[in-house]
């Protein structure tokens, strides 16, 4: 999957929360502010003159190349989310304790505890690498449980749903983010149909629920590192696109029991992913070589798997993952190798693209490293999607699924 | 506890040496003698008044795991000791439920291993259980546990749970009684499998059609003769080297009057062109839709491929296996004496292991894997599936607890 890169390391000491006159009103409403002002998608550079709401592509023609990237003057997603986080948190780690921060309220200075806000927990959760962004959003959710006011299960839901949407409206693009917000307000409903004598009783045992979530969410990877490293055998090869924690530790467990295989991983451009892969690969001692995306092909008929993560998995049993995935299976398929995919069950999304251009656009800048011409357009998706057809199995926690069963586990777990 | 009920244990010992020797082949014979075998441990069982499904789960996996081990190629073993601990897990829940009148009972829960190392399989079925819709016993319960201990009720629960006690002790036969019942209509099933697999015969073949078949199948001579009573057709089968079993069939099929013609395995692509329908019988069907078929089926499936005949397989559903395959084409085959494939003796400067310089291998394999895609069709005795339904077959037939046995 494709990830933001991060463009700087210093956050200039810009102050952005605490302006102007009451700021109660709007303190939650700055980060989306912004975003929307800068019309923000993750590791998309925009430069000041472009102030106005304007699509990826005029983006793209109008500034020109050495004004993007690494100028200091530019607002990235990036840059903005660590401003807010060292503001809000001065420098602190605890992300539990309530903020406190000083507001002018009716003309005075006083010290409150900041509203709280689902986006920043979320913020807060994602900052852990090892967490995957929906178990993130399930912890924010759980969050809002806990800080919720209200006396009724209905309002706690009414409040969870408000939650999940702003979570959702976010980050449009991310469909494991919405799959895992969904897969958790299902539970809050099913749950709240079932009458508790108190509402502490219904919320501890939604906090619960959510809390078990999480924890099946974060031994999902092992579960499916031990379901499918039998499918690894001495002298295999594997293929391997885009970065995904849940392939590394497949790979890794496969090579901690001793097997000899070696892990060709491809480029990756423009988030380097190959690099990225090798990076945690070569420590566990497997032999990786890397080649550019367009030589898939080339190295195919040495291959003897190929075996990818998934940003989402779709009803028909496809998925939709980083850009290039799709001809990856193809060629797979057209050289006869099995194609496997390894993805957590929140990653099963209620989705179902007919084409390539049919799910939400994820644009994604891409450095072309030369000056281009005014007229020329870029095509800049991040992502596509794989049809069923061309996968042979999916390593999921809940098991070894044929791609046709994908669709049997979604009503179940959406039941 | 195995040890305490010499009953069967010679039973079990002998099949196992059979197993293990070979002298009994075949997922039919071998899939009815586990089911007689498993039927006779459950009976025999002593249970006590608590935990009577984990006793009995305890019991037929260790025997069953001793079968498996003998034989790890025959699948149908190990299906059948599944199916019947399929059958006692589902008894289990449906007697809970009778006594819970009005909740809905996972059946995962109460049965889970009392061993605390968790196979991935196992995990991924708590899994499966923990994403379902939360019943009562999903919300007290965590997951996984490996010590049942039972977790204190909420209180809408106390009345009941002294109730389901109470009930226990009456219903104490009820358990062993079904699962006894079950395995036996499992053991009909079994039996009566060629006969509901024929009935489907009419629809498939049609008049005047030339089908093409390789060896022998009993499923498949069952089949063509319930097709010969409304339909005139002719057959060609490829001999099935090096065990000749095409022969056989040819000479049954001619009895009955059916036109049939004999061919070598190599001249199946010359006679692929003239045929309109190709139907095999299969030794195991994998849970990924793949087949484990006698030496030279995949052969004949990628001619039908080529000449885009329906490549149909026979299958019982004693025969559908919940595994799946990680490396067919080396894993799941087992040699046979090189002697069915050149004498001994024939070729004795090729078979001088001394001099170290010439030396030929004879290589018998007995059975091919076949993929998915060059499937058209399963006839099973539970209706025609595509080779993408065989997962929904399997949740049917087995619990997902048991896909990996340990």
């Amino acid at each position: 999957m494709y990830r933001p890169s991060s463009l700087l390391s210093n956050p200039p000491n810009q102050d952005f929360s605490l302006r102007g006159g009451s700021d109660e009103d709007n303190l939650d409403n700055s980060l989306e502010a912004e975003r929307r002002y800068f019309k923000l998608r993750p590791g998309f550079a925009t430069s000041d003159q472009t102030m106005e709401l304007c699509n990826p592509y005029h983006e793209d023609r109008n500034v020109s190349q050495d004004e993007r990237d690494f100028n200091p003057s530019s607002v990235t997603f990036e840059w903005l989310r660590q401003a807010e986080s060292a503001s809000l948190y001065g420098g602190s780690e605890d992300y539990t304790r309530p903020v406190l921060h000083h507001v002018r309220s009716w003309g005075r200075e006083v010290v409150r505890e900041k509203p709280f806000s689902v986006i920043h927990e979320f913020d807060a959760w994602r900052k852990n690498p090892e967490l995957a962004e929906a178990v993130a959003a399930i912890k924010a959710l759980t969050a809002v449980i806990k800080r919720s006011g209200a006396s009724t299960m209905m309002g706690l839901e009414v409040e969870l749903k408000e939650a999940s949407d702003a979570l959702k409206a976010w980050d449009e693009s991310s469909i494991s983010l919405s799959a895992g917000c969904d897969l958790f307000m299902r539970y809050v409903t099913r749950t709240s149909a079932i009458e508790y004598e108190d509402i502490e009783a219904g919320k501890a045992r939604l906090i619960e629920r959510g809390e078990k979530f999480g924890d099946i969410s974060q031994k999902a990877r092992r579960t499916i590192a031990e379901l499918g490293k039998d499918f690894i055998v001495n002298g295999t090869t594997v293929l391997t696109h885009g970065y995904s924690r849940v392939v590394i530790a497949l790979l890794k467990l496969a090579a901690s029991e001793g097997k000899d295989f070696n892990v060709v991983c491809t480029e990756g451009r423009p988030d380097n992913t190959g690099a990225e892969m090798a990076k945690e690969l070569v420590p566990a001692g497997i032999p990786v070589t890397l080649v550019l995306d367009a030589g898939v092909a080339y190295m195919m008929e040495t291959i003897d798997m190929v075996l990818v993560g998934a940003d989402g998995v779709v009803e028909s049993g496809g998925i939709i993952n980083m850009l290039g995935t799709y001809q990856t299976a193809l060629i797979a398929r057209s050289l006869k190798k099995p194609v496997y995919v390894a993805a957590e069950s929140y990653k099963f999304a209620r989705l179902f693209p007919l084409d390539q251009r049919d799910m939400s656009p994820a644009p994604r800048h891409v450095d072309f490293l030369v000056p281009l011409p005014q007229t020329v357009r870029v095509e800049n998706s991040a992502r596509d999607y794989t049809p069923p057809q061309y996968l042979t199995l999916l390593f999921t926690d809940l098991g070894i699924l044929t791609p046709s069963a994908v669709s049997d586990e979604l009503i179940q777990l959406y039941l | 506890m195995v040890a305490a009920m010499p009953d069967y244990q010679a039973a079990v010992d002998d099949f196992v040496t059979k197993l293990r020797r070979r002298q009994v082949e075949g997922s039919f014979n071998t899939a009815k003698h586990t089911a007689e075998l498993l039927r006779q441990v459950v009976s025999h069982q002593r249970l006590p008044h608590v935990g009577q499904a984990a006793v009995l789960i305890d019991v037929v996996k260790t025997v069953g795991l001793r079968m498996i081990a003998a034989n790890p190629i025959e699948l149908a073993v190990g299906n059948i000791v599944r199916r019947v601990l399929h059958i006692i897990r589902e008894e289990d829940v449906s007697l809970t439920s009778s006594a819970l009148p009005g909740v809905s009972v996972e059946s995962d829960d109460d049965d889970s291993d009392s061993k605390s190392s968790y196979s991935a399989a196992a995990v991924a079925a708590a899994n499966r259980s923990a994403l379902r819709a939360p019943s009562l016993h999903n919300l007290l319960e965590s997951i996984p546990d490996p010590v049942k201990a039972p977790v204190a009720p909420a209180v809408s629960v106390a009345d009941s749970d002294s109730k389901r006690s109470g009930d226990r002790n009456s219903v104490s036969w009820k358990l062993k009684h079904n699962v006894i019942e079950g395995i036996t209509e499992l053991l009909q099933d079994i039996d009566d499998y060629h006969t509901q697999v024929a009935e489907q015969a009419i629809e498939h073949i049609h008049q005047n059609e030339v089908i093409l078949t390789l060896g022998r199948s009993r499923s498949l001579l069952k089949f063509l003769l319930e097709a010969k009573k409304k339909r005139s057709f002719q057959v060609v089968i490829a001999e099935g080297a090096p065990r000749y079993q095409g022969h056989t069939l040819a000479k049954e099929l001619a009895e009955k009057g059916l036109q049939t013609t004999v061919i070598t395995d190599s001249a199946v692509f010359a006679m692929i062109s003239r045929v309109n329908m190709v139907i095999v019988g299969a030794h195991a069907v994998m849970a990924n839709g793949g087949v484990l078929a006698p030496v030279g089926m995949h052969m004949i499936a990628l001619a039908a491929r080529r000449h885009a005949a329906p490549f149909v397989v026979l299958a019982g559903v004693h025969k559908l296996c919940p595994q799946y395959p990680h490396n067919p084409y080396t894993l799941l085959n087992d040699m046979k004496s090189p002697a069915e494939v050149v004498e001994f003796g024939e070729l004795p400067e090729c078979l001088d292991v001394e001099s170290g310089d010439h030396t030929t291998y004879v290589v018998n394999p007995t059975f091919d894997y076949i993929p998915p895609e060059l499937v058209s069709l399963f006839i099973t005795d539970a209706g025609g599936h595509n080779p993408s339904y065989v997962y929904r077959l399997i949740t049917e037939y087995y619990s997902p607890e048991d896909y990996v046995l340990q």
